[in-house]
């Protein structure tokens, strides 16, 4: 045979590949450079299927890109900047070392800048695809906010962070698209629905920073430095979908004077609109005044596919949200100095709530402890010495509680004092067979608007206030308003139980109803068992074995659980009689 | 002896070009050369003198203006009249030129070259036409371009243009995905071959470029023991995790050392367990050899007995055996010829069997192929190694039963989300997982005392 011989390595997967240096050379880039440009083009190296083909037969560890990337790089006007930034510190270093200030000053001002906007349209061509990846951004722009300004990045950076990140707040309150809050031991997890595409994002506790050395602050920069021109861009089509001035104006109904004295107090002149923004107790301006948009009705299209019950369920689920959106709405709420301001203004107004803290805490008060209309006050010390007979008083976890529940619930459980009930995670969703915990299958029952509870449990809950009751009175017994307050709690109570029992009677009749259908059910479902194919039936024993199995395992995490509980009990019981003996 | 002779040539060639004169005999042969080459020819003849004498009308052109032997006499000659101690008097204040000006100064009697265009303008014409029309146009009230520009500059407010940077905390953000923005229209109505051309449209970006290279989620949501106020069974679970890969890495440590750890005394090799090390596998080896060659040499006779003798490779067939053997293979193609046929007749019978058989094998491959895509799926998700080092995933916050607060105003907050959105990046393959470049001085660092340290004695 003829033919020129073929040569290893000149064509197939390793003429796809080039290595990283390789890459950098091409483009005629420092290293750190070569990365930047990567993170804000979003190339991201490539593992081939076969490395030793790739590597030319070695099998050492490399990092590849895919060739046609880099050649796509080439184009980029941004590299051009680049080189000029190079020679701009090349240019300054030599004047500074010179000692030519003057050169310095020259050069200084003539620094070298780009922008990112080419790249946001070039990555994402339409508005949801910048919206999909919305997590990250927000998540990035949020934790470079809270950054102490001590050169570990641009303070610059930091500002336009901040300013981005009460931007979108004010978005999701205004738009109330908040959904879900959890708090946990690393931060606070929000997951918000923006035009229906469900967004998730992290936030840190305030002081709760530590500078850990094992990451790369310089690649954490670059990826911030590109999320905020995409958090800007987004937030600017945000603000127009809803008829909003951009930037965010504050709606203005104070009087003005009074107002600014205080304020001057807080902040610089040129700070305080940016602080007051961030308070986000008061709503943005809109261009076009809003409609009341209360009664407008779903649109309903009859489709082939859904029955009339599948949209019947589609209007419950609609309505169910509309209510959600509205749960804190015509509630007042008044935080006290120890709670976590930001955080509960924000949860608080994205559901319609009223809110404010003390004038000393931070600015944007709109009303006093001594308004009579409060609602609510947010609590989070172990007695107050003076309470408010037309309030409740509750604890923080109270209003996330009530956002994942979809519901206020009973605020009882919430008392300054008391020990709270387990925050449950709202991103878990169990799967039927999946064991439950009681907490959540009480909340679940409260959600279906049953209020049953257990003999057992109720009792236990007496026991457990009537301990309360005797450690508080222990505590301080000569105050009578405290007395009164307790009183008052148990009289709410009371009759809430009372109506529990009418309830289960109610319940019963219904039961023997469903009771019969589901009887009926069950010897269809036998006879149909009868009529299977034996593979069928082969295969159908199978998945019946393995929900019994979950089921088993369900059942022994629950007698664990009550294992504990009675345990738990126990002890208290024991400790109490050796309290009180 | 040699300077008469010299003599007696220059002279000689002086007078040589006086008409009538001969060329005096030198030497006493006379030198042959050939005359029918012009070469020759220039190589014999002398003609530095003529070359001299040619100097010397330059030279008197350059300094007298022209041959001294033509010049009158009053050219040449004056009558000094002067008094010289008078002279000398008179010019004591001037100041005289310093030499190398002298020398610098040309000295040279001929005229340069008349300049022609000194006293011409090339285009004098269409420049004076342009001139009168711009005389016109001023007239009316019409600057040129350049005029008007420097007006214009003049006339502007100094701004200092700002370059717009990435990073400003009052930049403006604008509607990026909507009909009219500025990046588009500049762009917009022009021809697309133009655009293309003149490199003024940013090059296509490809569609692989917006496929995430993970499917995993951007924020990876906390499991719901990591609640600040978890549930039991939930806290209890996590716990667990961090404990078991808290238990594997305490393994692996375990191992590591006792891989690395020198023996102790006791278990230290003596030198009888070193030579037994040495020798293991011989003593063993030899015994078994034995074993080992009475089985084949047995397997050998039974060969020998039952093998038929054949010819040797070298001998040649006979043409009896060849005949034969041609035969044999006949027969035996024919015979497995019919032997197929007769199994393919069978086979008509066993289709209920190789029914079955397709069909089994069909699910198996089809099993094979839900198996292959589920591996592929699973390994989408996968951290890719695409550096030096392997991802490691960060340790799982957790906080003891004991850490637990109560409320949210003694919660702890564990772990730094920093780190956890840095380790994200690498788990969803964004970059590749790097160590902090170590600092290594090149020069061992030199410690001196200070004097005044070194004198304050205790």
């Amino acid at each position: 045979m003829g033919g020129l011989e073929k040569k290893k390595y000149e064509r197939g997967s390793a003429t796809n590949y080039i290595t990283r240096n390789k890459a950098r050379k091409k483009l005629q880039l420092s290293l750190a450079d070569f990365r930047r440009l990567c993170i804000l083009k979003g190339i991201y190296p490539h593992e081939p299927k076969h490395k030793k083909k790739v590597n030319k037969g070695s099998t050492a560890p490399r990092t590849f890109y895919l060739l046609k990337d880099i050649r796509f790089l080439l184009h980029e006007p941004i590299i051009n900047k680049f080189r000029e930034y190079k020679v701009f510190v090349r240019k300054l270093r030599k004047a500074f070392g010179k000692g030519e200030w003057n050169a310095v000053e020259r050069i200084k001002e003539n620094k070298p800048g780009y922008k990112l906007d080419h790249i946001v349209k070039e990555r994402y061509p339409t508005f949801i695809d910048a919206l999909r990846d919305l997590d990250d951004a927000l998540s990035m722009c949020i934790l470079f906010a809270t950054f102490p300004r001590t050169g570990k990045c641009h303070v610059q950076t930091i500002q336009l962070c901040r300013r981005l990140t009460v931007e979108f707040m004010h978005f999701v309150i205004a738009s109330r698209a908040l959904r879900k809050v959890f708090l946990s031991i690393k931060g606070i997890y929000y997951q918000a629905e923006v035009l229906g595409q469900p967004v998730t994002w992290i936030t840190p506790y305030a002081f709760a920073h530590n500078h850990p050395t094992d990451v790369d602050y310089r690649v954490m920069a670059t990826f911030t430095e590109f999320y905020t021109t995409l958090l800007g861009f987004i937030s600017f089509r945000l603000y127009q979908t809803l008829n909003l001035q951009y930037p965010p104006k504050l709606e203005d109904k104070t009087d003005s004077k009074q107002q600014s004295k205080e304020e001057a107090r807080y902040a610089m002149d040129s700070e305080t609109y940016m602080e007051k923004l961030s308070a986000m107790s008061a709503s943005l301006t809109r261009v076009v005044a809003p409609v009341e948009e209360d009664d407008a009705e779903m649109d309903v299209f009859p489709m082939d596919g859904s029955s009339t019950e599948q949209e019947e369920e589609r209007q419950k689920e609609h309505q169910e949200l509309e209510r959600h959106k509205k749960l804190f709405e015509g509630l007042k709420f008044f935080l006290n100095r120890e709670v976590p301001r930001e955080p509960l203004a924000f949860v608080i107004r994205s559901f319609g709530g009223e809110v404010s803290w003390d004038r000393s805490v931070c600015i944007g008060a709109t009303y006093n402890v001594d308004d009579t209309t409060i609602t609510h006050q947010i609590v989070d010390r172990p007695a107050l010495d003076k309470q408010v007979i037309n309030r409740y008083y509750v604890q923080p976890q109270w209003v996330f509680d009530s956002v994942n529940a979809k519901l206020l619930l009973p605020v009882a459980d919430y008392f300054p004092g008391v020990t709270l009930p387990p925050h449950l995670s709202p991103f878990v969703v169990e799967k039927e067979g999946d064991y439950i915990p009681p907490e959540k299958q009480k909340l679940l029952a409260l959600q279906r608007g049953e209020h049953t509870v257990e003999e057992n449990e109720s009792e236990d809950s007496e026991e457990e206030e009537e301990e309360e009751e005797d450690s508080e009175e222990e505590e301080d017994d000569s105050d009578v308003e405290q007395n009164e307050m307790l009183k008052k709690r148990e009289g709410r109570q009371i009759p809430e139980k009372k109506l529990n029992v009418k309830v289960t009677a109610g319940v019963m009749k219904t039961e023997n109803r469903a009771k019969a259908a589901q009887d009926e059910k069950g010897e269809e479902k036998r006879l149909a068992i009868m009529m299977m194919k034996k593979r069928e039936k082969y295969l159908y024993n199978k998945i019946m074995f393995g929900k019994k199995r979950k089921v088993r395992e369900v059942n022994k995490l629950a007698a664990k659980r009550k294992a504990h509980d009675e345990a738990v009990k126990s002890e208290r019981k024991r400790r109490k009689k050796g309290r009180t003996g | 002896m040699a300077a008469p002779g010299v003599d007696v040539l220059h002279t000689a060639s002086f007078l040589g070009f006086e008409p009538g004169s001969l060329p005096p005999r030198v030497g006493s042969r006379r030198k042959r050369l050939n005359k029918n080459k012009k070469k020759t020819w220039k190589r014999h003849c002398p003609a530095l003198d003529v070359e001299e004498f040619l100097e010397d009308v330059r030279l008197q052109e350059r300094t007298a203006g022209g041959l001294v032997a033509e010049k009158p006499d009053d050219n040449l000659f004056f009558v000094d009249t002067g008094n010289e101690e008078k002279d000398l008097k008179l010019n004591k204040g001037k100041k005289k030129p310093l030499r190398i000006d002298l020398i610098l100064q040309p000295d040279s009697k001929i005229l340069p070259p008349k300049d022609v265009l000194a006293h011409q303008v090339p285009n004098a014409k269409k420049l004076k036409r342009q001139k009168e029309f711009q005389e016109r146009l001023e007239k009316r009230g019409i600057l040129p371009r350049r005029q008007r520009l420097l007006q214009a500059k003049l006339h502007r407010p100094f701004t200092k243009s700002r370059i717009p940077t990435n990073n400003q905390p009052d930049r403006d953000f604008y509607d990026i995905w909507g009909e009219a923005n500025p990046l588009d229209s500049s762009l917009a109505g022009k021809d697309s071959w133009f655009l293309e051309q003149t490199k003024k449209r940013a090059v296509k970006r490809p569609g692989r470029l917006n496929l995430k290279p993970s499917p995993l989620p951007a924020v990876e949501v906390i499991a719901s023991g990591g609640s600040y106020n978890p549930t039991f069974q939930s806290h209890q679970a996590l716990l667990l995790q961090a404990h078991e890969a808290e238990l594997k890495r305490l393994k692996q440590e375990e191992r590591l050392e006792r891989q690395l750890s020198f023996p102790t005394v006791d278990k230290a090799p003596t030198e009888e367990s070193a030579f037994q090390e040495l020798c293991q596998g011989l003593l063993e080896e030899s015994e078994e050899e034995e074993d080992k060659t009475e089985g084949p040499e047995e397997n050998q006779v039974e060969m020998e007995g039952t093998a038929v003798p054949q010819t040797a490779a070298g001998e040649k067939k006979t043409e009896r055996q060849r005949k034969r053997e041609k035969e044999t293979r006949v027969l035996a193609v024919k015979l497995q010829a019919e032997k197929t046929v007769k199994q393919k007749q069978q086979e008509l019978f066993q289709l209920r069997s190789i029914k079955t058989k397709v069909k089994h094998r069909e699910e198996e491959l089809s099993q094979r192929k839900v198996k292959r895509a589920e591996k592929r799926k699973a390994q989408a998700a996968r951290t890719r190694r695409l550096g030096k080092l392997k991802y490691e995933a960060p340790d799982t916050e957790v906080q003891l039963s004991q850490e637990l607060a109560g409320s949210l105003r003694t919660l702890k907050p564990e772990g730094s989300i920093l780190k956890d959105r840095f380790k994200s990046f690498q788990k969803r393959n964004l970059i590749e997982p790097r160590e902090r470049a170590k600092f290594k001085r090149k020069y061992k660092l030199k410690y001196t005392e200070k004097r005044a340290f070194r004198e304050v004695t205790v």
